[in-house]
Order: C-alpha cells, then sequence, then structure tokens
C-alpha cells in the first residue's frame, strides 16, 4: 500500500515536470491576416531567455514580427528558450520549426549562432536569419546574420552621460560579461571620454559571469549594483542588462540619479513609468527593423546570405528623445553621430 | 559518586566546551578589529560602508527567510527540500496581490502562498508518508511550472499588461516603506531633515570608529518595515521553539516522534503546523523578493536561494542564532559581488589570511595539548589531523598573501566566485559538530512504534 502510494507520487512528480517543461516552451500558434492574394510566409521564431514580454530586447523582435503581420501575409508560431539550456536544445527548437515547414526561421540572440549554422546545413531551401550573430560571422548560403554595431549608439549615450554629469562621475552596469557587451562598455567609455576628457569612468560592473545569465533578468541584482556606483559618487548610470536593468533605472531614479537605457525606448516603457523622468535617454539598438528587414526580403524574394550590419549610418542603432531631456545637447550628439558616420571617428570595440 | 555528582562532572565537561554569548560577542568584536585594520590597511572603504552593510542585510534576509522554513519543517522532523518551490509560490502570489493592493497585501498573500505550498508538502509526507526528497522535489517542479503557467495566464492580459506586466514579469509593485533614523543617520521628521551624525563619521575613514559608524548607519538608514519583521523573526523563533509548550512538542516529533506519541502528543497535528509555517516562512521569504529587493515578480527570480538557505540553516546547527549568522555570511559576499567590490574583495584576502593564520596556531596548540594524553590510536590519529590542518592553513594564508601583495584588486570573474569561495572555506574550517533533529526525514506512522 505504501509503496503503491510512492510510486504514484513520483508519477505526479513526472506529470509535474512534464508540465513544467510545456510551459516554458510557451508555443504559440497564429494565423495572419486572410489577405488570399499575397503568399502567405511561415514565420519560425526562437527567442532567447526571456522570451515575448521581457520589454528588452527580445519584445524589440517580436515587435518587428508583428509590423511584419501586419504588412505583409505572415503565419507564426513563437517558442522561447528556457534558461541555463544547453545548445542542443536550441538545436533541436530550430529543427522543429523547420521540420514543420516554417521559412524563413528567426534565432533571436547570439546564443544561437552556433545552432543556426549547424541546423541551416540540413535545410537548403529554408531561410534562417539570426539576430545577433557572434563575432558578426555566418556560414551558409541560406543564413543572414545581423549585426548591430551596439558601440556607436553606445559611444552617443556615453557622451550624453558626460555631459549632464554634475559629479562628473559616471558609471556602466553590463548584464553578464559576454565579448557582445563589451562592446557596450567600450562605445560608452570612448563617447564619454572623447565629450569630456575629465570625466571619471567608474569600473564597469557586470552582473554575472557566464554561463550564469541572471544578470539579464534578475533586477535585484542590477538594484544592488545601482546602489554601489551611486555610493561611489556616479550620477548617470549606463545598464546593459536586459531585464536586470529595471532594478537599475529603478534605484537611479529613487537618488534622483540620471539612467540610460538599452535596447529599445525605455521611457516610453510601463514597467519603469513612475521614474521615466530620470531616463536621460535611451540607446536603441533597432532589432525591429532586422526582423522586419528580413522577413519583408524573404516574401519578396530579394533575400541574400551573408551578414548585414546595422549602425548609425543606416539608423540600425541610435539614441532616444523621449522626455526631452537631452535636447540641450541634441546638436553636440548629432555633430558626434555625422562624424561616426562618416568615419572620422573609429568606435572600439574592447574595453 | 553519587548519581547527581556523576550528572554534573558531565554537564561540567559539556558546558566546558561550549561557547557562549561573552564568546560570540568577544570573537564580533576581534573580527569587526582585524575587518577595520584591513580595511585601513588596503584604504578599500567599501568593506564595512554603510552601503555594504544595508546591501548584504536585503540579500541576507531572503536567504535567512527560506533557512528558518527549513529549521521549523526539519525541528518537526520532516525534510523540506521543497523551500524553493514554496518561495516561487510566494514570488508569484505575493506580486498578484501586490501590484494590485499594495505591497502589505501582497507580503500577506505571499505568506499564504507559500504555506499552501508547505501544507502539500505536509499532506504528502506526514499522511500519505511519502518520501520527503520526493515530494520537495515534485514541489520544487510545481512551483516553478504553476507559476510561469500562471504568469501567462494573468500578468500578459488586461489592465496587468498595461501596466507593465509580460509572461515572465509581473508589473511593478510599489516599495515598501523604509526606514531612517532621525539625528543618528539622517532620517526625516516632519520635513526637517535632521543631521546625519553616524553618515559624517563614516566618512573620515578612521580606524575602528568609522568601521563602527558605517555598519550601526547600514542597520538604521533605509531599513524596509519587512527586513525589521525579518530580523524580529529570529527572537520569536527562538521563543516559540525553545520557550513554549508547543514549541517542546514539535521539537519532540523531530527528535523521537513515538516518545512523543507516548506521551500524548498529536505528532500529525504538530508536524502539520510546523510545515505550513515552514512554508510561510518561505512564502514571506518570495515576498520579500518581489517587494524589497526588486520591483517586481521575475520568471526565475529566487535563483537556489532556497538552497542556499538550507546551507545556512546547516551551516547553522539547525539553530536560529547559526542560520542568521549563515544567511549574513551569504548576504555579505553577495553583496560585495553586486556592489562591484574587486578592491573591497582585495583587502578581504588579507583578512582570510590572518584569519587563516589564527586557525594554523590553535590548530598546532590543540596538536600540543593532547599530545600528552596519547592513550589510543584515535587520539594520535587526531593529533595528526590537527598538525596537517595547521599546516594546510598556513600554506593556504601564504598563498592568499602573495596573491594580496601582488595585485592591486581582484578581477571580476573572481569577485562572483567569492559567495561560492567563502562557503566552501567557512564549511570547511567551521568544526563539525553539526547535529540534526535525531528522526529527520524518518517517516512516522502513528503507532507503529517498536
Amino acid at each position: 500500500m505504501r509503496r503503491g502510494l510512492k510510486i504514484s507520487l513520483v508519477t505526479v512528480a513526472g506529470a509535474a515536470l512534464t508540465l513544467s517543461a510545456s510551459a516554458c516552451g510557451g508555443k504559440k500558434a497564429d494565423d495572419g491576416d486572410a489577405g488570399g492574394d499575397k503568399k502567405t510566409v511561415k514565420v519560425g521564431l526562437a527567442y532567447d531567455i526571456g522570451g515575448r514580454g521581457d520589454q528588452s530586447f527580445n519584445d524589440s523582435a517580436a515587435a518587428g514580427l508583428d509590423r511584419a503581420k501586419k504588412d505583409l501575409n505572415v503565419t507564426l508560431e513563437e517558442i522561447s528558450a528556457k534558461p541555463d539550456e544547453p545548445d542542443s536544445d536550441k538545436e533541436s527548437r530550430l529543427r522543429l520549426l523547420a521540420n514543420k515547414g516554417y521559412n524563413p526561421v528567426i534565432g533571436v540572440g547570439f546564443a544561437y549562432t552556433n545552432s543556426i549554422v549547424k541546423v541551416a546545413k540540413d535545410f537548403p531551401n529554408t531561410k534562417f536569419l539570426v539576430v545577433d550573430a557572434d563575432q558578426c560571422k555566418v556560414e551558409g548560403a541560406n543564413v543572414l546574420g545581423a549585426c548591430f554595431s551596439e558601440e556607436q549608439g553606445s559611444f552617443l549615450v556615453g557622451a550624453a552621460a558626460a555631459l549632464k554629469s554634475k559629479t562628473g562621475t559616471i558609471g556602466f552596469i553590463g548584464g553578464v560579461n559576454v565579448p557582445l557587451i563589451h562592446k557596450f562598455q567600450a562605445g560608452y567609455e570612448a563617447g564619454a571620454k572623447a565629450a569630456k576628457p575629465g570625466i571619471k569612468i567608474l569600473p564597469a560592473k557586470y552582473l554575472t559571469q557566464p554561463p550564469n545569465f541572471d544578470g539579464f533578468k534578475n533586477p535585484a541584482l542590477g538594484n544592488e549594483a545601482a546602489k554601489g556606483q551611486l555610493d561611489a559618487g556616479a550620477d548617470v548610470i549606463y545598464h546593459a542588462a536586459g531585464g536586470a536593468g529595471i532594478g537599475v533605472i529603478k534605484t537611479a531614479g529613487a537618488a534622483k540619479a540620471w539612467a540610460i537605457g538599452v535596447d529599445s525606448d525605455q521611457y516610453n516603457q510601463p514597467a519603469v513609468a513612475e521614474v521615466k523622468d530620470y531616463i536621460l535617454t535611451s540607446m536603441l539598438k533597432r532589432v525591429d527593423v532586422a526582423v522586419y528587414d528580413f522577413v519583408d526580403a524573404v516574401a519578396k524574394g530579394t533575400f541574400q546570405g551573408g551578414t548585414k550590419k546595422y549602425d548609425l549610418s543606416n539608423d540600425g542603432v541610435g539614441y532616444s528623445t523621449s522626455g526631452g531631456k537631452v535636447d540641450d545637447i541634441k546638436t553636440k550628439l548629432d555633430a558626434l553621430k555625422a562624424d561616426i558616420a562618416g568615419g572620422k571617428i573609429t568606435v572600439p570595440t574592447k574595453p | 559518586m553519587t548519581a547527581t555528582e556523576a550528572v554534573a562532572s558531565v554537564q561540567a565537561r559539556v558546558t566546558r566546551g561550549r561557547l557562549r554569548w561573552p564568546h560570540y560577542l568577544l570573537i564580533g568584536a576581534g573580527l569587526l578589529v582585524l575587518l577595520s585594520f584591513v580595511r585601513t590597511l588596503d584604504d578599500a572603504n567599501d568593506v564595512t560602508s554603510s552601503g555594504t552593510v544595508s546591501a548584504s542585510l536585503r540579500l541576507a534576509v531572503p536567504i535567512f527567510l527560506a533557512g528558518l522554513g527549513g529549521l521549523w519543517s526539519e525541528r518537526a522532523g520532516v525534510v523540506n527540500i521543497g523551500l524553493e518551490g514554496m518561495m516561487i509560490l510566494g514570488t508569484w502570489t505575493g506580486a498578484w496581490a501586490g501590484y494590485q493592493w499594495g505591497p502589505w497585501i501582497g507580503v500577506l498573500a505571499g505568506i499564504i502562498g507559500g504555506a499552501l505550498g508547505g501544507l502539500l508538502h505536509a499532506f504528502a509526507t506526514i499522511t500519505f508518508g511519502v518520501d520527503h526528497i520526493v515530494s520537495g522535489v515534485a514541489i520544487n517542479i510545481l512551483g516553478l511550472g504553476l507559476t510561469q503557467f500562471l504568469a501567462g495566464l494573468i500578468f500578459n492580459t488586461g489592465e496587468a499588461k498595461a501596466l507593465g506586466g509580460g509572461p515572465r514579469q509581473s508589473p511593478p509593485i510599489d516599495p515598501i516603506a523604509t526606514l531612517t533614523l532621525p539625528v543618528l543617520s539622517g532620517g526625516q521628521i516632519g520635513g526637517w531633515k535632521s543631521p546625519d551624525w553616524l553618515g559624517s563619521l563614516e566618512k573620515h575613514h578612521w580606524f575602528l570608529v568609522s568601521d563602527l559608524a558605517g555598519i550601526l548607519r547600514g542597520l538604521t538608514s533605509g531599513m524596509s518595515l519587512l527586513t525589521l519583521v525579518a530580523l524580529l523573526l529570529v527572537p520569536v523563533t527562538f521563543f516559540v521553539l525553545w520557550k513554549t509548550a508547543f514549541g517542546l512538542r514539535i521539537r519532540s516529533c523531530g527528535e523521537d516522534p513515538y516518545a512523543a506519541e507516548s506521551l500524548g502528543v498529536n505528532v500529525y497535528r504538530m508536524k502539520y503546523a510546523a510545515v505550513t509555517i515552514s512554508g510561510a516562512c518561505s512564502g514571506l521569504a518570495g515576498a520579500f523578493l518581489v517587494t524589497v529587493a526588486a520591483p517586481l515578480y521575475q520568471d526565475g527570480q529566487t535563483g537556489g536561494r532556497g538552497f542556499i538557505g538550507l546551507a545556512a540553516m546547516i551551516f547553522g546547527n539547525w539553530r536560529p542564532g547559526g542560520l542568521a549568522a549563515g544567511s549574513l555570511l551569504f548576504g555579505y559576499t553577495d553583496a560585495m559581488n553586486a556592489r562591484g567590490g574587486g578592491g573591497s574583495v582585495h583587502a578581504l584576502l588579507l583578512f582570510v589570511a590572518i584569519l587563516l593564520v589564527g586557525v594554523a596556531v590553535w590548530q598546532a596548540v590543540r596538536a600540543m595539548r593532547i599530545r600528552p594524553q596519547i592513550v589510543t590510536d584515535a587520539t594520535r590519529r587526531e593529533i595528526r589531523n590537527a598538525w596537517l590542518g595547521s599546516v594546510l592553513s598556513l600554506v593556504a594564508a601564504a598563498a592568499l598573501l602573495v596573491w594580496f601583495l601582488g595585485s592591486e584588486e581582484v578581477a571580476g570573474e573572481l569577485v562572483s566566485f567569492t559567495p561560492h569561495l567563502t562557503t566552501l572555506l567557512v564549511l570547511a574550517l567551521a568544526s563539525q559538530r553539526l547535529r540534526m533533529p535525531a528522526a529527520d526525514g524518518l517517516i512516522y506512522r502513528r503507532g507503529e512504534a517498536r
């Protein structure tokens, strides 16, 4: 009798496991507009950790997709990644999408680079996009890597931070210590020094070290790191920490110091609405444009493999002006922007 | 020798080796002086700054509350490895109620959510006699899956979505009021901003004085009311478990349920109460995370704190005071890491090196002292182990000293490793005289005493 109970409880545990696994997947199939004359594009999109609704990077990709859905005839399936999953999980996710006949298939986040290159070889007729291709390198005629010059956008917000700082000390908080986030740091520091050579930049703080990717989603870490930098005298803090950045912005705002947002225009985000008056600007990374361009190109049949660079010259990165906090220094920032786009200033990608 | 004399002599032997309050205070004061010494020497002012102290408190509280959950449950003889799951339930229910009706209702809802998880664990382990580990693991998985499912269902629609919710996060929750002492730490009385005496003392960076000021200011400025509640739970738990009849019954269920049964204690009821309270504590830990540590619920927010709480409880020898000390240690190293203290951790290298030299000396003295009493192989082995420990500590201290002298600050990659390293060191050095409740983890069936 007791053994029977034990076995049944283990079964329940197993069932719970399956439940949670399926809850992680968060699948969603969605039909687009039933405009019969246009050719239907079946888009399969695999998100990075966080998925749709992270109010940051993934949502930016989702926004591009939503726009594509409006303009084109799109059928859509979205799957989210789980934290701490191995590359093989990403591969099987992409394989699943490709096998179901989704074409094109999109992987959001640099972690997908290797998996996409691998899977693309087995599905030569399916077009793949990897947003934030690792080292800006991809292989295969059916793979497009979208790369962003985050350092250029970060350069501009770094200049804004230096110009707006009253204490002469500014800080940077990155989510996870990976090469991608180093680009943000490098650009930010270079921009601050270019705008004001005497500026003091606190040692960059990375919330976690890989393989712990908590630093992109745990606002408590962002909160404490921001407190540490405020105590060290910073009055402008730039975060490149995804969801954890909510903690940075809130803490900076509560201390009446400036915060600088990242990826999308965080001034308009409801999660930080109460402190939005302390959001100086945001470094924009137009993932939505990259996703839209790609789906559009596939629909029109103009797709070309390789890599595509999004930088200041094609407005793939930039800074936001919502709230009008940087209106007084806008001419300076735009002059810097023109210099970078024109090649007069080369922004470093390594700190 | 009469019986009472024999008992008295045994008691004397037991109490001689045991540390009492004055000892703890003395050890604490010694550590503080040492800390202050390395701070001034290395010019690493963040080691004892008020910011670090209040951050470590904030980071320690969730670990402590989870550990407290484990303490209640294991004192009643039920191993609770499902703390993490109950904590996750607490974060979700706390956030769900918190964004709608304010943070305190959220805290209450978090407690209830965690208690429900505890009740489930009690139901499985006590009524059905399921293996405690199996049930705990199931609750961890269930808590995670259920909250992810519910978040997608509720935070991603209607009003919640408009307020900033999503499938993986809740709308923001108003923070809980914080307390800052006037005059001492610069709090406000009415509209008047009082002086900040401790703060100005701290800024001078004097030896010892500024450290004390920093620590006191960390404890008296910007302290969340919920942190205060958590701190109060240390004496409350001690009082209830060790000074009341209810507590005695609960502990007796953890030591020998059949003996308790023979004395008329309703063991099932006691265990149910303890495990439900355990869940409530974990739920409170979860609620703390969404109202104080971060302004919202986020998927995967607990980050294994339930398990660290369990470790802190074992480190604290299943007692509230030890548990509090253990969680503060974890919180402190976490704060070092979160505040980007490459320089502070550098100073701590010297601190640990000096401590290790102390350990080496202590082990050597111990070896010398037992030497004349060699009678059995066991004592010989003990002496050999003491010498070995002494030499190993010296080697480690020398290595740390070289590292300290040869570098300016510790690299960020290694700073993030500090909490883990500390755990390892402490568990390796702390004397392993831990004793868990005797019937912990055993399945109890009424009337089956043998």
